[in-house]
This record gives C-alpha cells, structure tokens and sequence, in this order.
C-alpha cells in the first residue's frame, strides 16, 4: 500500500482517481487547491504525487518542485489535458517519473502507478 | 636781273624738275621720304636732310628718314628749340648758323657731338596743315639766304604733296587689299563656331595682311572682368609672360572704345614693361578693342617690330576685324554656353534615367493627350518591349493593367482632376498562379499656368508582398485555430477522463451481460471523444469545408502521435 497524493482542479477527476486507486489498496489523499496539497505534504509521508499540471493558481510543475523540496523521495506522475513537449521536458526534468494524457484508461493508470511504484 | 641770278633760278629750277620727278615716280610714302633725304643733300649743298612725320595721336614728330646723320643724334630727345619748333607749327620755316654755339635745349650735346652747325627747318604743309618737318643741317657754318629757303619751302611743299599722295595711294591700296582680307578672315572666322580656331585664324592672319612681328587677343573675363590672354602670334613665352597689362593707361582707352597707336613702345608711358619691349624688338603697337554689338569684350593689339605710324585705313581695317572677330568669338562662346548646357541637359537627362532605370518601380510618364513619353528599364523588362515600340504609343494600349472604360482610367482621372491618386490593382494571368497585385501612384505635373503637363505613374509589383501578407494570416488563423482546439481539448479532457474512469469502475461491478454491452458501448463513445480531443491537441493546420449554405466548417490536421 503506497500513500498517494493527487491534486488536480476539477473535483470529479480527483474524485475517479480517489475511487480507482483505493480499489488498488492505495492510501489517496485528494486536493484541488495547491496550497492545501503542499500543507499535507509538510507534514505527512507521499509516495507518490499524482499531478494536474493545469491548477488554479500554481502549475502542477510549480507544486511538483515544491512538494520535491519536501519529500525528495517522492515519485510523481503528471497528468495533463493539453500535452506540448516544454511542459513534458520540465516535469521529467523535476523528477515525475510518468506524464499521461487525460483521459487516461482506468486500466493504463492501475499500470502506470504500479510501474512507478515498483521502480 | 644779273646773270649770277639766273644761273642760280636755273639751277633751283633743275634741281625742283629733278626732286619733283623723283618723287612722282614713287608710291610709297617711305620710299618717297627715303629718296628726298638722300638726294636733298646733294642737290641742295647740305651734309644732312631728316624727315619728321606729325603723330597726331602723341602731338609729337616721328622720324620718318634721315640721311647724313648718326642714329645717336637722331635719336635725341629734343629736335629743336620750342621757338623753332614754334614756327614750324606756324608752317613757318626758320634757318640759324651757329646752332652748336645758340643752342639753348637739352639735346645740346647731341648737336655738338654730331658737328651741326646750320639748321634748315621747314614745316611739311598739305592743304594747309603740318604733316611733318623736312630739316636740312650743314657741318659748316653757313647762312641761309632767303632764296635758298624760299627754294627749299618750295621743295618741301613738293615732299608734303608727294607723301600726301604716295599716303593716299597706298591707303586706296590698302584699303582694297583689306577689303580682300577682310572678306577672306571674315569668312575664315564665321565658318566655324569654335572659339580656339577662330582666336587663332585672327592672330596669324593680321601680322600677314598688316606687316606685323605679332598679335594678341586678350579677352575680359565675363566673370572677373580682368582681361585674360585668349590667343597670340609672333611672341616669344617670356614677353608674353612679363605681367599683368591691366593698369597700362593705353588699355584704359581701348577698353572705352578707342584704339590707341603708340610709334615709340619702348619709350611711350601709356604702355609698361619697356625693357620687355625691347629685348623683344617691338617698336610699335596699335591696340584696338574687340566689339560684339556695342559691348567691348576684349583688346586686339598689334605689334611691329619696326617703327610705325599706323595709317588711318589700318587702324579702320583693325578695328573692323576686332569687330568682326567680336561677333565671332561671341558667336563661339554662345554655342560653347548651348553646347555646355545642352551636354548638362544630356546628362541630368542620363542621371535621371539611371535613377529611373535603378528603381524597382515601373515607370511610365504619359502626356496630356494619353501617350506615353517616357519609360524606364523596368517597365520594358516587364512588357517585354522596346523603347521605340512604347515611346508616343496610346496609354490604354500598351499598359498591361488598362481598364476597358476609359472613363475609369486613372490616368484621366489624374489629368481631369490634377491631384495625386493610388490605387490597388489585381491582374489576373492566364493561370491561377499567376495572379498579380500591383500598387500604382499616379502623379500630375501641374504647371505654373495650372495646366497637367505629364502624369507619373509608378508601379510596384506587390504580389509577394500580398503573398506573405495572405501567408501570414493563414498562420495567425491556424495559430487561433491551434490555441483554440487545445483550450477545447484540455477543457474537456477532465471532465472525459471523469466520465471514462467512472465508466469503467461501473463496468467492473456489472455481472448483467447486456449491462455490459451497454457500457462498453459509453466507453467506446468516449475514448472516440478523447481520440478527438487528442487530434485537436496536436493541430498541424486545417482545410476549411463548405458546410450547409454560407457556412464553413474546419478539417483538422494533425501530426501523427509518436
């Protein structure tokens, strides 16, 4: 059982993630607003951040960097609706292990989150 | 009476037959001159004749020939005292013994040096006006007798006649051999309009036809007025070298209008550089001013270089022919100004069509009647034609963008209205892509009168301009169009990804087979949906369709997913 964090902007996305990983076993943490998801993550263990990268205020590049100065450990796996090749280069250059493209299947994401984690 | 008397008449009688008859036999004044003095002496018992001819110009007499006496004595500065020469003037004749002894004037010692001891002086009359003075001197001391005066006034009537007459005669033959001169430089000088071979034809034709050592032309600057040498003939450098002449009281009084002869130059004030004068043997000078019209535009002079009272017919045949070369150096210069002006017409011209022909414009200047006057390089290059076959042709008919009704041509619309006008053209070629833009400034030249006199039209060929222009927008609407379908994509993509997730969490928990075939069928609705919004967020460009009546829809393009 892996603790995750996902934050992303629109509720019912981070709703479905919540729904499909907990069937996995995970522990989900969910926020839509940045500055509570960074607040968690100062003082709780996050293996692994799934992010938005389109947020209300801060980019999910923004949040990855700041949660990666807290928990430097910590996987991530980006999630974007509007892919360009400078958001992808950045994310992995920040550490974020995936970078999917919503929608993304239910199954690929089960995938991607145990991938990530076995890593 | 006595016998001694009548041998003495008869003698006199002689010797007037024998001077008379001498001096008929000759024309030449100087010939006339030269055979009195030399056979005076011995006819009349005296050592020395001279004859002095009255230069009315200096009031003064010039030696005119002389026998029996040293150059140096003739050479004096005085002939005689002012009481003699009094009397001459009077037309008076004096004799005096003794004069080595009375002599009371400065030229003294040249009397006692050359030994003369009588003076016979008789004024040369003719028609009661003193031409000149016949003097007659002994190396003894001798007293006239009033016979012998009275014989030599006679004598010297004789001369005074005969130099009138040999003057005249050769004046008649100078006049005519001028007249034939005049004619001959005349139509040397107006048969051609150029200013060096005129100044030159004048310069070696007068010294042949005058008996001269040389001449010059000096011409006023029109912009300075200084009198500048034009041409000259018979001169060395040096002399012509030896300074400014412009303060030479002679120049003064050619240059009002009045020719000035001057016998002694070495000697005379109104001329400077007397040593010049001399080291280049010139003797004389007459100088005459040079007239176009009523405008003095310069100074002939004329330079012998032996002693010369320049006669009444040359000094009118120099003055013609400085008149006459006048008018044909002013010729000369007008067609060297209309030449000058008509090479910086010629020029202006050449730099204007360079300019022109430098342009990327076409260029075209069409006349109040519609014809086309001029055109650059460019326009030929692009109609294809030559200038011969566009120069005086109709505007309608040779500009490729012509409008079938004249009434909407530009050009007459520039000329009716007299203001400036552009317009944007399209020319459409046999082929598509062969569309044209053009961009034409059409410009009227108005006169002061405020009349059109031409209308410019410049035209610029625009259809890359166009091209990039049209190029551009396709890319800010496919930029839009880009930006827009992946705001579109991302906007939707949450939401999709909510609806898939949750679709396929239902399908999980369904047992129920047509349960099952229904939701797949949402599934396979929504990854179509999201297959969509992943093409929009990889728009490469779009073909817009006609849709239903006016309206437009778009085909995406995009790059293939990697």
């Amino acid at each position: 059982m892996a603790r995750i964090l996902v934050l992303d902007d629109v509720l019912d996305a981070v709703i479905l993630i919540e729904k499909i990983l907990t069937r996995k076993g995970h522990d989900i943490q969910t926020f839509t607003a940045e500055e509570d998801a960074i607040k968690h993550a100062e003082s709780n263990r996050i293996d692994l951040a799934i992010l938005d990268i389109k947020l209300k205020k801060m980019s999910g590049i923004q949040v990855l960097e700041q949660l990666k100065k807290l928990q430097p450990k910590m996987k991530a796996i980006m999630l974007t609706g509007y892919p360009t090749i400078e958001s992808a280069q950045e994310a992995i250059e920040l550490g974020a292990k995936e970078y999917c493209v919503k929608p993304i299947d239910k199954q690929e994401l089960e995938e991607k989150v145990a991938e990530v984690l076995a890593r | 009476m006595n016998p001694a008397q009548k041998h003495k008449e008869s003698e006199y009688l002689e010797v007037f037959q024998e001077v008379t008859r001498l001096i008929s036999s000759v024309h030449d004044p100087q010939q006339v001159m030269d055979l009195v003095v030399l056979k005076l002496p011995k006819l009349m018992a005296v050592d020395a004749a001279t004859i002095r001819l009255l230069d009315k110009a200096t009031d003064s007499f010039v030696l005119g020939a002389a026998c029996g006496v040293s150059d140096t004595y003739l050479s004096r500065a005085t002939i005689d005292s002012r009481e003699v020469m009094e009397e001459l003037m009077k037309g008076r004749p004096t004799a005096k013994k003794d004069v080595h002894i009375k002599c009371d004037h400065d030229s003294y010692s040249y009397v006692t040096r050359e030994g003369v001891k009588s003076a016979m002086s008789l004024p040369i009359l003719y028609k009661n006006e003193v031409t000149g003075i016949l003097r007659l001197l002994t190396r003894d001391s001798r007293k006239f007798s009033e016979e012998e005066i009275g014989f030599a006034m006679s004598l010297a009537e004789q001369v005074g006649v005969a130099i009138s007459n040999s003057r005249m005669f050769q004046e008649l033959e100078n006049q005519v051999r001028f007249l034939s001169e005049l004619r001959e430089i005349s139509r040397l000088v107006n048969s051609t309009l150029d200013l060096e071979v005129i100044l030159q034809t004048i310069v070696n034709k007068l010294p042949q036809t005058l008996g001269l050592k040389g001449c010059t032309i000096r011409l006023l600057h029109p912009a300075t007025n200084r009198l500048e040498l034009a041409a000259a003939s018979g001169l060395s450098e040096t002399y012509l070298k030896r300074g400014s002449i412009s303060r030479e009281s002679s120049l003064f009084k050619v240059l009002k209008g009045e020719p000035v002869a001057i016998f002694d130059a070495s000697n005379d004030p109104r001329v400077e550089y007397h040593d010049e004068i001399r080291r280049e043997g010139i003797k004389s000078i007459l100088a005459v001013p040079i007239k176009n019209e009523s405008e003095i535009i310069g100074v002939l002079r004329l330079l012998t270089d032996v002693p010369r009272s320049f006669s009444e017919a040359e000094i009118n045949f120099a003055v013609t022919m400085a008149e006459e070369g006048g008018n044909a150096i002013e010729k000369a210069r007008t067609y060297r100004k209309i030449t000058l002006l008509f090479n910086q017409i010629e020029e202006h011209e050449q730099f204007l069509q360079t300019i022109l022909d430098s342009l990327w414009l076409q260029v075209l200047v069409v006349d109040p009647n519609q014809r086309v006057v001029m055109v650059n390089r460019v326009f030929l290059e692009t109609c294809g034609n030559k200038e011969e076959q566009i120069l005086g042709q109709l505007y309608e008919d040779i500009v490729p963008w012509r409008h079938r009704d004249m009434a909407d041509c530009p050009v007459s619309k520039a000329l009716a209205e007299k203001k400036a006008l552009a317009i944007l053209d399209y020319l459409q070629g046999d082929d598509v892509n062969e569309a044209r833009w053009y961009e034409r400034h059409l410009t009227p030249i108005v006169s002061t009168e405020g009349n059109v006199s031409f209308v410019i039209e410049a035209v610029r060929d625009i259809t890359d301009q166009k091209l990039l222009e049209q190029e551009k927008m396709e890319r800010m609407k496919l930029e839009g169009v880009v930006e827009m379908a992946g705001t579109a994509a991302h906007q939707i993509n949450s939401p999709l990804f909510a609806a898939l997730g949750t679709a396929q969490l239902v399908r999980d928990d369904l047992v129920s087979k047509e349960s099952i075939e229904d939701i797949d069928f949402i599934i396979k609705n929504i990854k179509t949906i999201a297959d969509l919004t992943n093409k929009m967020t990889k728009v490469t460009g779009f073909e817009s369709r006609q849709y239903v009546g006016n309206t437009n829809i778009v085909k995406l393009k995009s790059k293939k997913s990697s």
